[in-house]
């Protein structure tokens, strides 16, 4: 293995032996993608408060094409996973790849295509999205061009990235990079795959599978998706920063590339347990709950190593907020990934699936595991990169509190309405008829925790303005403040 | 064929095939495992594990 005893200034450049390396330039990008993530994150949430309104109070629809729910639902994930999680995701990606390799990206005219494409692809989504265009696929909704576009900028984030790996100074890849590698290989072949289609007009194409094969491939991408773009670069970026965060290496590092190929390997099979009950033939989903069963071990390792790695630093958990936000993040990450395999058991699923249930469970990921991580990172990043210190540290905490006490309100409240609702359609009286066959009769039981629901993502919402704010009022000190003097082990 | 016969015949084709394969992927997580345990691959592991910290930038202080 390499030398890992560069020393550092505080002026983004690292030196490795009589050669200076500067990550200014990866930096200047890494500001960017953050600032693109909190910008759609907050449009995002905010669409999705919306939409939660809209479910408690009709009449939010407006009664306007372009703001009805139909239309405003995949503005809302795809401006959440695909602007705010990925813009998040690149913006780590560009803050540690360069300094776990002691590389400078690959090439910085790659990184500006990368970035001012994925931002075209957003704002195009945020067009035709409400004006109804769709190949109604989801997590896919974007009509072909975008979806080519989609190909054409992520091949270039991929070249960058493994340029960037090629030459790297350091022979071993930390394990944070194998994830990251995870999402840039599979991300390809899902979104390849599931989009093939043939356009018949500018913005109408049909897919190349039909029927049940469609729906196959659909949750192979879509499942997936979850897996490679919100599971691996996240735990990926876990490595990186809660170490960084409590200044103390990964508790097992020998568990972390266990837990990652098995995790990969296994997380690709998982798909069809969206389609339990389907014309999928018996074998195919049963081939889904099995290996979703058996994604429990590899998903609990990432778990397990990363409270452990708090391990000797819970004290900070009192008073740092970004240990508060990682660990509120990775014990939703291990909820989330228990209640998935348990969900996709059949007698769970007949229960479970097209209820409430399923977007408090997608919700406690999403909120609970991506947006805390990725609030963890932004606290730690930004001072950072704009050579400054956090302007509040209670407003910080004020955060932590709105966003955790919002994600359990918003879970907790689809818990009951799912189960509420599972229950009351299998219902049936003694004659055999359903007892509540009048749709309506459940939708009525379900409006009190429709408007608990809002009031959590309200308080997430509120969450992210607080850090806004306090992420904006940091900014405009940039490089007024001196940055904490280095650790011992760097000052020499 | 008998149709009955003829269907155990792939059950049991199916069933050597997936049993394979379970032996072959077992084998390998058992064999990774080994390796990542194995104690001539102690030093490097921890090495390995303080990389994010050795990056040349400070791991805390700045908040």
């Amino acid at each position: 293995m390499s030398t890992l005893t560069s020393a550092s200034n505080h002026s983004g450049q690292a030196e490795s032996g009589a050669n200076v390396m500067t990550f200014d330039a990866d930096d200047a990008m890494v500001k960017k993608f953050i600032l693109a993530s909190l910008t759609f994150g907050l449009v995002g949430m905010l669409v999705g408060v919306i939409l939660a309104l809209q479910l408690a109070f009709w009449p939010a629809n407006l009664d306007l094409p372009w703001t009805t729910f139909g239309r405003l639902r995949p503005l809302h994930t795809n401006a959440v996973i695909f602007a705010f999680t990925g813009n998040f995701i690149f913006a780590a990606i560009y803050y540690s790849l360069p300094r776990l390799t002691k590389t400078p990206m690959w090439n910085q005219t790659l990184s500006q295509i990368h970035f001012w494409g994925w931002q075209a692809i957003i704002v195009s989504a945020a067009i035709t999205l409400p004006l109804g265009f769709t190949q109604t696929h989801e997590y896919a909704e974007l009509i072909w061009p975008i979806d080519i576009a989609i190909a054409l900028v992520w091949v270039v984030f991929a070249i960058n990235f493994f340029g960037t790996i090629a030459t790297r100074k350091v022979k071993h890849m930390y394990v944070a990079i194998w994830f990251y590698m995870s999402m840039v290989i599979t991300i390809t072949v899902l979104h390849i795959f599931n989009n093939l289609a043939l356009p018949a007009t500018l913005t109408r194409s049909y897919p190349i599978y039909s029927g049940m094969t469609d729906a196959l491939v659909q949750w192979w991408y879509g499942h997936n998706a979850v897996g490679f773009l919100l599971t691996t670069p996240i735990l990926g970026i876990m490595y990186y920063f809660l170490p960084k965060s409590v200044n103390r290496p990964v508790y097992s590092y020998r568990l972390s590339i266990i837990h990652f190929w098995a995790l990969v390997f296994i997380y690709i099979w998982a798909g069809p347990h969206h389609l339990l009950y389907s014309g999928l033939p018996d074998w195919a989903q049963t081939v889904g709950s099995i290996f979703s069963i058996m994604l429990i071990a590899p998903s609990w390792g990432g778990m397990l190593n990363g409270l452990l790695t708090l391990r000797g630093a819970w004290d900070r958990l009192r008073t740092d907020p970004i240990v508060k936000f990682w660990a509120v993040a990775v014990s939703f990450y291990g909820m989330s990934t228990f209640e998935g395999p348990m969900m996709s058991l059949r007698s769970v699923n007949s229960l479970s699936h097209y209820t409430d249930w399923t977007i408090g469970h997608v919700h406690g990921g999403a909120l609970g595991w991506v947006g805390m991580a990725a609030f963890a990172c932004f606290y730690y990043i930004v001072p950072r990169v704009w050579k400054t210190t956090l302007h509040s540290l209670s407003l910080a905490t004020a955060h932590f509190w709105l966003a955790t006490v919002g994600i359990v309100l918003y879970i907790v409240a689809m818990w009951a309405s799912g189960i509420t609702q599972g229950l009351m359609w299998r219902a049936v009286d003694e004659g055999g008829q359903l007892q509540y066959a009048n749709f309506m009769d459940t939708v009525l039981q379900l409006m009190p925790f429709y408007w608990i629901r809002l009031v959590g993502g309200l308080m997430y919402l509120s969450g992210l303005l607080v850090m806004l704010y306090n992420i904006g009022r940091t900014i405009q000190t940039s490089g007024s403040a001196v940055v904490a003097a280095p650790p011992a082990a760097f000052a020499k | 064929m008998n149709p009955l016969i003829e269907a155990a015949k792939d059950g049991l084709t199916q069933g050597w095939l997936m049993g394979g394969m379970t032996i072959v992927f077992l084998a390998f997580f058992v064999a990774w495992s080994l390796w990542a345990w194995a104690p001539f691959n102690r030093k490097s592991m921890e090495a390995a594990a303080r990389m994010p910290l050795d990056d040349g930038f400070p791991a805390r202080g700045d908040l």
